[in-house]
């Protein structure tokens, strides 16, 4: 605010417009702010066609001729949107076992996913059977604890991407649970997980200091909490400085409102999942505005809407 | 004037070539439920359409029905005792030994089956994995090790066993109705994702271990139509096969 007055105090623009008795102060800033809506699923498990009308909880809820409606209504709302899911996009409903995945990984490019990373169920159709739904996605698949070195999915994902939107620079990087004791050896081959923790300092710092990124979003299916000491979204948050949001699965937690955590440089991490089976669309709104974050911003405002209907 | 526009042009050359910083100054959040306005893409109904025909076609066949809502909870469940019966069943036919069955919680993928018909699909819904039956000789001790796991866990679906969940341990411990026994073995039935050591039981890993060529989903399925052969329902119920310290 302080910033703002005296560069309109400076400039005969501003002056002008004061001297005119209008001050269109929020078009005026316009140039200076952008703004993104990320939208996210995670633990969508096959569920093509919504829940079956049994009466049930979920009953009607979810399917993806209905996720694509609200995805398209949004997107018809607001400029810059991200499209992105946190894995166990596979396994659940007979289409799976049917199908192995195809139907799944094509209805999500047809609805124009951004990224994604894989999930444990993900596996389950065998790593050969995950490489050979790649040809049908037309998003990356991003995972950078996983070493796939002579597997077939060698060289066919990617531990993070860059995403350029509306003049916004946006660094997503993906994080895959350990796979030991969850998936069967049969089915993750000679796949090795690395710790999730120094992978994700290295690749946060990376692309917030190298490669200037400014907001880094992690894709994680290591599950929001646990009660022991293993590793989860909240553990990602404390130890690293660069994450700003981490969009989580595999612990199906229905978060009512995104959870902040503080993170291991002072700032904030925000961590959202929203359960299983695409029964909730997850949106995170941003507002950014141009320059260096002023130590004043490291709290960032926020405004939780807990609407909960499209 | 022609200078100072040639400075600007450059100026905003550099800008336009380097990426200009921004930060968050302000974020807000909300969640959608998907489905509950009632609209949908048409477009991706048709897509699915000549998956789904296919699908549907075996999917949809009704094989029995249940008289009661099958729920998944912990510590002991009406979903769960049905997978654990039907499990010690079908093992039992192949080898009488066998004393109980015992299955992991987050084997079991939905969270209810509501009392009507059971369709194959909601079988597959319920137990998609491709797990087999696999029968174990397990160690008496360690046959309280996995007790103690399972209550740890809050409590796996079990059918021949029963125990008291104290503190997050197993206490009174019996199987097939009679106080265990640590140096006796005895024969279980499980499935092979366990019984290699999955959701933290690699303590089965050394036991010696019988596979039996038989999906659970298969057993599930056959034990709802065997019933629906005689006319009768399904009918789990919850009968303390883990009973909370009083």
């Amino acid at each position: 605010m302080l910033n703002r007055r005296s560069f309109l105090k400076k400039t005969s623009i501003g002056a002008g417009l004061l001297a005119a008795g209008s001050f269109p102060l929020e078009s005026f800033a316009g140039g200076k702010e952008k703004k993104l809506t990320i939208l996210h699923t995670n633990d969508v498990h096959s569920r093509l066609d919504p829940f079956p009308n049994d009466g049930g909880k979920l009953a009607g809820l979810g399917g993806v001729a209905a996720r694509a409606a609200l995805i398209s209504q949004i997107r018809g709302e607001c400029d810059n949107v991200l499209l992105l899911d946190a894995g166990d996009m596979l396994q659940g409903t007979p289409y799976f076992n049917m199908y192995k995945g195809e139907p799944e990984i094509k209805a999500m490019s047809m609805m124009g996913y951004d990224a994604c990373t894989m999930g444990n169920h993900d596996f389950d159709a065998g790593i050969d059977g995950f490489a050979r739904l790649l040809p049908f996605a037309k998003f990356p698949v991003l995972v950078a604890n996983y070493d796939f070195t002579n597997t077939p999915l060698e060289h066919k994902t990617a531990s993070y991407t860059i995403i350029k939107k509306g003049g916004l620079k946006i660094g997503i990087f993906g994080l895959g649970i350990e796979l030991e004791g969850l998936v069967s050896g049969a089915a993750f081959g000679n796949t090795k997980y690395n710790n999730p923790i120094p992978v994700a300092k290295a690749i946060s710092e990376k692309l917030k200091r190298d490669e200037k990124c400014d907001m880094v979003i992690c894709l994680s299916h290591l599950g929001y909490e646990y009660e022991t000491n293993k590793i989860s979204d909240k553990t990602i948050a404390k130890e690293t400085k660069y994450i700003d949001v981490i969009i989580g699965g595999h612990t199906h937690t229905f978060l009512d409102s995104p959870v902040i955590q503080r993170n291991a440089g002072g700032g904030e991490t925000l961590i959202n999942q929203v359960g299983w089976g695409g029964v909730r669309l997850g949106r995170l709104d941003y507002v950014f505005r141009s320059g260096k974050n002023p130590e004043l911003h490291r709290s960032h405002s926020v405004n939780i809407n807990k609407e909960t209907s499209g | 004037m022609r200078l100072r526009l040639l400075y600007i042009s450059v100026l905003l050359l550099a800008v336009i070539g380097c990426h200009k910083p921004y930060y968050i100054s302000q974020h807000s959040s909300r969640h959608y439920t998907v489905g509950k306005d009632g609209k949908a893409d048409s477009s991706y109904t048709r897509f699915l359409a000549t998956y789904k025909l296919r699908m549907d076609s075996t999917m949809q066949i009704v094989i029995g029905y249940t008289d009661t809502n099958l729920t998944k909870a912990q510590p002991e469940c009406t979903l769960g005792n049905f997978v654990a019966d039907a499990m010690l069943q079908a093992a039992k036919k192949r080898n009488n030994n066998v004393v109980a069955a015992i299955c992991n919680y987050g084997g079991m993928r939905i969270p209810y089956i509501n009392a009507g018909n059971i369709t194959v699909g909601r079988m597959y819904e319920l137990m998609p994995f491709d797990n087999a039956l696999t029968i174990i000789e397990v160690p008496g001790k360690t046959l309280v090790q996995w007790c103690n796991h399972m209550a740890a866990m809050k409590g796996w679906p079990m059918s021949g066993i029963s125990y008291l969940l104290q503190d997050g341990a197993a206490e009174d411990i019996h199987v097939n109705q009679q106080l265990i026994d640590e140096n006796k073995t005895y024969l279980i039935a499980t499935n092979d994702y366990l019984a290699t050591g999955g959701d933290k039981c690699s303590f089965l890993t050394p036991l010696k271990a019988t596979p039996v060529n038989l999906f659970i989903r298969e057993i599930l399925i056959d034990y709802v139509k065997a019933l629906r052969k005689d006319n009768k329902p399904l009918h789990p119920y919850i009968e303390k096969r883990i009973r909370y310290a009083e």
